[in-house]
């Protein structure tokens, strides 16, 4: 498929959840912003920002709530794209973003800059969204990065998670500081599309310094962190792993089994398994560790626990 | 109680303020932008200060459960610039329709210059032109007659006059403000000019109707918990908690929920602190378990 066919494709896709979420009012508001957006010149200018901005004065607040079948055709057509947490908004907004002229063009990048320069949090959300259907999407791998920087957890949540573009386009120190982000801001890394797909020892070592330094401070480890480790970890994540098993909380224990299980450590989980654990997240735990090797959606449930 | 701070300058105020604010039930706040006590020499500051009143200012106060919504607009002072005003102005647009931009202000008049009539006149058709409320910062020399002034300027470039609220008013000039149909806004200052003692004769006098009770705290000495300390005051002093309930909370979200920004219903619910909701970050919290799910008391 054209890289050109993928984002029109996208708009049909988009068009399908936003059709029972919109009034008639607000439908032809973004048709007729669409239309503008698809005429706007090949420069960088203040037109395509300020329909960007007017789209929360036009469109109702609220979640998008897209259909199993939408999400289904969402995952088909842009690896990793995930609508789940939307917002009707998001969803306009992209609309808007995927409609403007000139994006698979030399200017693209300077024309989206112009628009994330002046953005408040709500569109840097659903701009950062919307990166992941654009055309040739590497060349906004250090807009995306910016977002994965972001302090603010909703900006680095719509950057980094239910999105292919960073696994596919981030190097390896800008894949590897924002899944270590998502440890800091607390944000799900079951969700980091690829995650399991680009564990290294580098990754191994910074998530298990940070343990380490919560450990120093007193501080819990969130749960996640164990899915970051894989087999990269070595005996340091072993050692880590076990002494989470021994004094971790029940949604930290559970995670460390399925750590265990994802570095190979067969033998150890089936010794906890023998010594009496009575939680039910953690005997659950037990139970898929046992019976494959656990993958990181494996951790969804996990957070914020 | 409930209040609503419809002018305050949080971004001068530490966390410390924002804890205090939310326990005393501060549940909203108005922040319209101003100068930073000392005037801006390029465009880019104003960009980037704009910027953070729609982004981190309303990130921060949401994390103590306080809505934050502000005002766009280039002050008075700053005006005088000439050169540079005309980029700010330009500019403008680009941050006057984002969520939660209420009005344009805090506009008006310092000294009642030449520049700075040029940049109110601006502002006030370009409120005009987009169905905006207007917030007037009035100035503090020459009080009367810039009031005066500030109102009969919004009526020729036709604003309507609910849409115009006028901030920094005194017993001498608030009788102006109400008889043009305004709202009138008293900024309360601790130690100076408006005190709380004052502001709860003005209420007996003048009744609660289209009266407005805030703080306007900044860098300099101010009180951010002005709003529900004069409310005390007023209960204390017998004024009828129904007016105390109009002057410190639903006149202000009258007055600038003609915005459309204002989710009321949002606004109504218990306020509930979860600083893991919407914006989980560090910079807020440094290592201190989030707060959540805790009921922001009612008094
Ligand atoms: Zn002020």
């Amino acid at each position: 498929m054209s890289v050109a066919s993928r984002s029109s494709r996208a708009m049909e896709v988009l068009r399908a959840m936003l059709e029972p979420r919109l009034d008639a009012r607000a439908q032809e508001w973004l048709a007729l912003a669409c239309d503008e957006c698809s005429r706007l010149p090949d420069r960088a200018e203040v037109r395509f920002p300020t329909l960007i901005s007017l789209a929360s004065r036009k469109v109702p607040r609220g979640a998008l709530e897209p259909s199993n079948s939408a999400r289904e055709a969402a995952r088909e057509l842009v690896p990793g794209w995930n609508p789940e947490r939307w917002t009707i908004l998001d969803a306009a907004r992209a609309m808007l973003v995927l409609s403007r002229a000139h994006l698979d063009g030399p200017q693209a990048v300077a024309i989206l800059d112009e628009v994330f320069r002046h953005a408040d949090v709500g569109e840097l959300c659903a701009l950062h969204r919307s990166l992941q259907l654009l055309p040739d999407n590497a060349r906004f791998a250090w807009r995306a990065g910016e977002g994965c920087r972001s302090s603010m957890g909703a900006v680095y949540e719509a950057a980094a998670c239910d999105t292919g573009l960073p696994c596919a386009r981030f190097d390896d120190l800008a894949w590897r500081q924002l899944v270590v982000k998502a440890l800091f801001v607390g944000a799900p890394v079951a969700r980091i599309h690829g995650l399991d797909q680009r564990l290294d020892a580098e990754l191994a070592r910074m998530v298990l310094d940070l343990v380490d330094e919560r450990r120093s401070a007193g501080r819990g480890i969130p749960p996640g962190a164990w899915a970051c480790l894989g087999a990269h970890g070595g005996l340091r994540a072993r050692d880590s792993m076990l002494r989470e098993l021994d004094r971790g909380q029940a949604a930290g224990r559970a995670g460390a089994i399925l750590g265990l299980a994802r570095a190979g450590h067969a033998d150890l989980v089936a010794g906890h398994a023998a010594g009496g654990e009575s939680d039910p997240l953690v005997l659950a735990a037990l139970s898929s560790a046992r019976s494959a090797r656990p993958s990181q959606d494996d951790y969804a449930h996990l957070h914020g626990l | 109680m409930r209040f609503f701070d419809p002018h305050i300058h949080m971004t001068s105020r530490t966390t410390d303020d924002l804890e205090a604010m939310s326990k005393a039930g501060v549940r909203a706040i108005i922040e319209p932008a101003f100068w930073l006590g000392q005037p801006r020499t390029s465009v880019g500051s104003f960009i980037d200060y704009w910027s953070s009143l729609v982004g981190w200012e309303r990130f921060r106060a949401a994390q103590f459960g306080v809505a934050h919504y502000c005002a766009m607009g280039l002050n008075s002072k700053e005006a005088n610039d000439e050169g540079l005003a005309r980029e700010v102005l330009a500019e403008l647009p680009r941050f006057a329709f984002k969520e939660g931009v209420v009005a344009i202000g805090e506009i008006g008049y310092d000294e009642i210059t030449k520049a700075e009539e040029k940049a109110y006149q601006w502002q006030l058709e370009f409120a005009v032109q987009h169905d905006m409320v207007v917030m007037v910062h009035s100035p503090h020399r020459d009080k009367k007659n810039g009031i005066r002034r500030s109102i009969a300027v919004a009526k020729e470039c036709g604003l309507s006059m609910e849409k115009l609220v006028v901030d920094h008013n005194n017993e001498e000039t608030v009788q102006d403000v109400l008889d043009a149909g305004a709202w009138a806004a008293f900024t309360i200052y601790p130690h100076t000019k408006m005190g709380s003692e004052r502001m709860v004769e003005i209420v007996r006098q003048y009744g609660p109707r289209r009266i407005i009770v805030d703080s306007s705290a900044d860098w300099g000495v101010s009180d951010p918990l002005s709003v529900p300390k004069t409310a005390r005051l007023m209960l204390e002093r017998g004024i009828d908690p129904a007016a105390v309930e109009l002057t410190t909370w639903q006149n202000a979200l009258d007055a600038y929920g003609q915005s459309g920004q204002i989710d009321m219903e949002a606004l109504l619910k218990t306020p509930v602190v979860d600083q893991r909701q919407l914006y989980h970050q560090n910079s807020v919290l440094r290592g201190q378990a989030p707060r959540v799910e805790e009921t922001v008391p009612n008094d």
